[in-house]
């Protein structure tokens, strides 16, 4: 097995998680397409560290813990703010919610 | 014998197991992440996320980062998903139907471009760069008293920080989220 399959493999995540992004209009389904893409970077974070060679320096295996502990709060804030926006416009729509657009 | 395969199986799974122990958790990762894209229905498609979910923390144990895996488990299966079914419980749309198939200005046909000409830029670096070709090294682990020794020691300000960033996000959730009753 080499390092390539594994970033084969985020790399195509990554793409499952922009397409999902740009193609939904559902906030929620937006904020899956961004869980993906954030699993994606993590993917990449630990197979860099299982190749290194160096598996005792833990570098990537930090930064892999310290960004699921990030994209924990982005998930909870930004649930937070979709159920407000549905209590105001009742729509979870990103289309509907377009007061300040000129 | 059995002890001593068992032995292997923790000090190593990927050698105990041979290459499917890595490549089968990928496989499912990847058909549970296109299905949470493709499917219509947000529940289906949160379900499938979860899926994807499990298959990338097996995948993080297999890899041998044990700790990241059962914190990706406990985190995004135990949290994360909860959190995302309740706000599609609690946002449930008056036009179920018309909210489940409504897609954006650019639609599929631009969402598929979008991450087909990204997927390309990746994979061509990927093909030709010579790191990716490296194979896997020995065995590695990062045992969890090294983790805590880490973050205690040379990481201790970021610890500090993102101890603050979560405090400051859930109480802020939890502001945004409330009622408000002058209103």
């Amino acid at each position: 097995m080499t390092l390539q399959i594994l970033l084969a493999l985020s790399a195509i995540l990554f793409a499952f998680g922009l397409a999902a992004i740009l193609s939904r209009s559902n906030a929620i389904m937006i904020l899956i397409g961004i869980e993906l893409m954030l699993g994606a970077a993590n993917l990449n974070f630990i197979a860099f560290w299982r190749f290194s060679g160096n598996p005792s320096d833990l570098t990537g295996v930090l930064f892999a813990i310290f960004s699921i502990a990030v994209a924990a709060a982005e998930a909870a804030v930004g649930l937070a703010i979709i159920i407000l926006v549905h209590r105001r416009i009742q729509s979870v729509e990103v289309d509907d919610a377009s007061n300040l657009k000129g | 014998m059995i002890c001593e395969s068992l032995k292997t199986c923790f000090d190593d799974p990927g050698k105990f197991l041979g290459e499917w122990f890595v490549l089968l958790p990928a496989l499912v990762l990847l058909l549970a992440a296109a299905a949470a894209v493709v499917l219509r229905n947000l529940i289906h498609a949160t379900l499938c996320l979860t899926l994807s979910f499990i298959a990338l923390g097996i995948l993080f144990i297999a890899l041998g980062a044990e700790f990241v895996g059962f914190v990706q488990l406990l985190v995004y299966v135990g949290a994360v998903a909860m959190l995302i079914v309740f706000a599609i419980l609690l946002t449930r749309p008056e036009r179920l139907a018309k909210s489940d198939t409504a897609l954006s200005g650019l639609g599929p046909a631009g969402g598929a471009l979008a991450g087909f000409v990204t997927l390309g830029v990746l994979l061509g670096f990927l093909f030709t760069s010579p790191i990716a070709k490296k194979s896997l090294p020995g065995p590695a682990s990062a045992p969890v008293a090294e983790i805590g020794h880490a973050l205690m020691g040379d990481y201790k300000a970021a610890l500090i920080v993102v101890g603050v960033l979560l405090t400051a996000a859930l109480v802020g959730a939890a502001v945004l989220a409330m009622e408000d009753k002058n209103s």
